[in-house]
């Protein structure tokens, strides 16, 4: 399988802290790739660098365009946007002012009723918003969300919180998916829905995934591979049999 | 005897020339989230360009030597009385030429003042502009072409053509509340629409705005632009109801009067910040009528009222943020998609 | 050579003063996270109790008016705070509606003043909407150089050293830096945060006042604009600390005084400009340092800054 992300000897250093110390990685077409560590390990860290919003002191971050794989450290995180990587936070970042009709809304790209001039004339985007509006209703009811799509964001829950800010994410269509902590902060029962969601879209859609999460055994359940970071280092990766059962994840958990 | 329909006549003009100014603020800052605390600027920007490009080619066009009579001097002030009103093409000429320079000149200073404070935080964009509009004000006060501390006077009226003074009044609340129209559809249109969504995405959340490949930067000084512009065209409209401008007419509470209307309004709602502009300028107009009848008095209304301006705005973010009329969804044709949808799925 | 000696003699005095107004606006921005605009009127009302103080009470004692002006100022710092800052922030209203806020405070104040002026002027027929320069008892004078000059020194030597006293070797300072640091957790660790706050506003507030004092004894005509006309050059050396660094911004009250001072000085002297163009070589530092450097994430900012080196830029 080629590499839709790959992550070559990056390092991140903040003063004296060394955030990320040489990290690499590799996240396949249609994978479905967690990232896992302790508390301060550099996931979050990597996620700022892999969407621009860091530029790493060392090594490259590289993104497939077709057949060749082409850097993209060093771009603003609105043109790594462009290039087709899409992020969710681990406290999401909502409009909160909005619908979630209208979040959604905001995330596809080449709107024409963005521009000054068309934004004037109504029937120059419309037909385009209608088509927009159909796909978020298409995915809002995949989501079982539909009858939220008037509401704003702060009457929703927190789990349909999390879960609005993974669909926003989808209705652009992205090479990969950074999902920072999906389930955060759910009950067990929804954090399993999201996963097996995440998991639907990556099976039938074949869409990218690489996901931060806290809670190991939900997360093992779903994901192909594993990568583990410790104190800014890769410590262990491979298929969750195997890394759940590497001494050194354990050690590194249990010592945290 | 008190004149009502004068009363009538003047709230409703300086209602329309403060709407306008309102409605583009609160694009700026109600749906954007840029806080302009120099809107004082563009609006006089726009009212010295009516007034420098009005009185200026008046003259030139009679045909008279501005190098020897300027239109500050006494002696252009009192040709300014005598030519103004004799041509009604010229005075309408004049009146379409300033309003469409001043769009651009105050849109384009906008644009360009944008490009230091974009990127960085509310209080930084918000000082920065409050700043550049007190150095204009020195700057004009020392500026002899626009006649210095003194300002310009006797700037021809588009209308100066028309004998009766009621009439004339009327014909320029009938422009006013034209431009005031189209202020209204021009924004009304820009919030409602994909743009205006992705603007109070911005406003709710830069960070994530960025993150969804909107660049914030560039957004921002588009908006800056067209509120600007606006608020040039008003001060156009402003130099003429006035036909005088100096430079102590633009001081920093005049942008905080404008803030006080759409606070009071709801922030992010067009339909208040016409009410916004009609309640404060009610007060406004009220107390400069009732002022003379009150003769002399050791607390200045003058004074008062500025007071009442800043306390609206405390008072009103402390017990209702979201002002008399909150802000309403945007209103796009994906509305009626989902409200399909949501009506076939239970019914 | 007489210009360059009075140039330096008002670059050091203008320094005194952005210090003592700038740093304590950095100290309360920094610790209660809130954008004071009406910090102008801090300055212009300590300048006012002096004046009240020596043309309706006529007394010309210095040290008096500044206890008088501290304790005047640092109430009116506390009361914003209570009676709006604090309720607005309990709301969970962004920064930038408190912001806001403190900009209808500032009107308020402001001609909350020219009212009393004009009611002090009724009852004593003093002018004072323009006050000239007041002699006080209390400061050496006659030789060498002005009071204003000797009362600036004393009040920014006092200013700094107490604040570093205060911040660097007590316990309540130690608690402000953790309020500052992280409000969550310092309430946490059972620091009383309310306190605290209301304590950095009085301390802020009262050592601006008193700093407006000294300005009664400088400026040959004060006016209730006095705060106003400053506010430019204070904000501008506290933007130069970041909002954060308090010695950054005494750096930046002696680099913004010699940009003015000796800037406009030469500007003077060899194209004629007029001296009260001298905020527009502040703005122009102003500008210069948010472009160079980007006060990133201080003010409710973006805590990124945008590329300008790019592939594939956009």
């Amino acid at each position: 399988m080629r590499a839709v992300l790959e992550v070559r000897d990056v390092a991140k250093y903040f003063g004296g802290v060394k955030a990320l110390d040489g990290v690499s990685l590799e996240v396949p077409e249609t994978g479905l790739v967690g990232l896992i560590g302790p508390n301060g390990s550099g996931k979050t860290t990597l996620f700022n660098v892999v969407t621009g919003f860091y530029v790493p002191d060392k090594g490259e971050v590289l993104l497939r365009e077709s057949d060749d794989l082409v850097r993209i450290d060093g771009l603003n995180p609105n043109e790594v946007f462009k290039k087709g990587v899409v992020r969710t936070f681990q406290i999401p970042r909502l409009f909160n002012s909005l619908t979630v009709l209208e979040n959604l809304l905001v995330t596809p790209l080449g709107q024409r009723g963005e521009s000054l001039v068309r934004a004037l004339l109504r029937g120059s985007w419309s037909g385009q918003e209608r088509e927009l509006a159909r796909k978020a209703v298409e995915l809002l009811k995949m989501f079982d969300m539909l009858h939220y799509a008037n509401s704003k964001v702060s009457e929703l829950s927190v789990a349909h919180i999390k879960m609005l800010e993974t669909i926003r994410g989808l209705m652009t269509p992205a090479k990969l998916y950074l999902l920072d902590e999906p389930a955060a902060g759910v009950d067990y029962s929804t954090a399993r829905k999201l996963f097996t969601y995440v998991r639907k879209l990556r099976d039938e859609r074949g869409l990218t995934f690489l996901v931060i999460e806290h809670r190991l055994e939900i997360l093992m359940e779903y994901v192909d591979y594993v990568y583990v970071l410790h104190n800014g280092k890769l410590l262990s990766e491979g298929k969750p049999q195997e890394v759940v059962s590497d001494p050194k994840v354990v050690e590194a958990y249990i010592g945290a | 005897m008190i004149d009502v329909v004068g009363f009538v006549i003047s709230w409703l003009t300086i209602f329309g020339i403060y709407s306008i100014l309102s409605l583009s603020l609160n694009l700026e800052s109600g749906t954007a989230g840029v806080t302009n605390f120099g809107k004082v600027v563009f609006y006089g920007a726009g009212a010295y360009i009516a007034a420098t490009l009005t009185t200026y080619l008046t003259l030139i066009l009679n045909g008279v030597d501005v190098t020897e009579t300027p239109p500050y001097d006494v002696r252009g002030i009192v040709l300014l009385g005598e030519l103004g009103s004799r041509n009604p093409l010229m005075s309408l000429g004049l009146l379409v030429l300033s309003l469409v320079v001043a769009f651009v000149i105050a849109g384009a200073l906008g644009y360009l003042l944008s490009y230091p404070i974009i990127r960085v935080g509310p209080a930084f964009v918000g000082f920065t502009l409050l700043s550049f509009g007190e150095l204009m004000r020195v700057f004009l006060q020392h500026y002899e072409p626009v006649g210095g501390n003194k300002g310009l006077m006797a700037i021809p009226t588009p209308f100066g053509w028309v004998a009766e003074s009621r009439v004339r009044e009327v014909a320029y609340l009938g422009l006013v509340m034209g431009v005031l129209a189209t202020t209204y559809v021009v924004i009304h249109r820009l919030v409602n629409s994909p743009l205006g969504r992705t603007l109070r995405a911005v406003r709710d959340d830069e960070v994530a705005a960025l993150c969804l490949g909107k660049h914030v930067p560039k957004i921002k000084a588009k908006v800056l632009f067209v509120g600007s512009g606006f608020a040039g065209v008003a001060g156009v409209l402003l130099a003429y109801y006035l036909t005088s401008v100096n430079p102590n007419m633009f001081v920093p509470a005049v942008t905080f009067n404008v803030w006080a209307m759409i606070i009071l309004g709801g922030c992010g709602n067009l339909k208040g910040s016409l009410v916004g502009a009609a309640v404060v300028t009610f007060v406004d107009r009220v107390l400069t009528f009732v002022t003379p009848y009150l003769g002399v008095t050791v607390i200045s209304p003058d004074y008062l009222r500025w007071v009442i301006v800043g306390l609206l705005i405390v008072v009103v973010l402390i017990v209702n943020p979201r002002g008399l009329l909150p802000e309403e969804p945007i209103k796009t044709p994906a509305l009626e998609v989902v409200s399909e949808e949501l009506g076939g799925g239970s019914g | 050579m007489v210009l360059e000696y009075q140039v330096m003699i008002n670059t050091v005095q203008y320094a005194f003063f952005y210090l003592v107004f700038s740093i304590p606006l950095t100290l309360s921005y920094r610790t209660t996270k809130v954008i004071n605009f009406a910090h102008a009127n801090l300055i212009t009302y300590g300048a006012y109790t002096a004046i009240f103080l020596h043309g309706v009470a006529g007394l010309n004692i210095m040290s008096l008016a500044t206890v008088v002006a501290f304790l005047v100022t640092g109430s009116i710092a506390v009361l914003n705070n209570v009676l709006v800052f604090t309720p607005l922030q309990r709301k969970g209203s962004p920064p930038s509606i408190v912001m806001i806020a403190s900009m209808g405070l500032w009107i308020v104040y402001k001609y909350l003043l020219y009212i009393a002026t004009d009611i002090a002027n009724y009852y004593t027929s003093r002018n004072f909407m323009s006050y000239g320069r007041i002699t006080y008892l209390d400061i050496p004078r006659g030789v060498g150089p002005s009071q204003a000059l000797v009362a600036g020194l004393a009040i920014a030597l006092i200013t700094v050293v107490s604040l570093y006293v205060l911040l660097e070797r007590t316990k309540i300072g130690r608690a402000m830096r953790a309020v500052a640091d992280n409000p969550l957790l310092a309430e946490i660790s059972g620091i009383p945060r309310t306190l605290v706050v209301n304590l950095t506003w009085f301390v802020c507030g009262g050592i601006v006042g008193a700093g407006g004092v000294v300005w009664t004894s400088f400026s040959g005509a004060t006016t209730p604009e006095v705060g106003d006309s400053m506010i430019l050059q204070v904000f501008t050396v506290s933007f130069v600390g970041g909002l954060i660094s308090l010695l950054r911004t005494g750096v930046g009250a002696v680099l913004i005084a010699a940009v003015e001072n000796v800037g406009i000085a030469l500007l003077n002297t060899y194209f004629g400009v007029p001296v009260s163009f001298k905020p527009f070589l502040t703005f122009t530092t102003l500008l210069a340092i948010l472009i160079a450097f980007p006060p990133l994430g201080a003010g409710g900012g973006l805590p990124y800054r945008f590329l300008r080196r790019g592939r594939g830029s956009d």
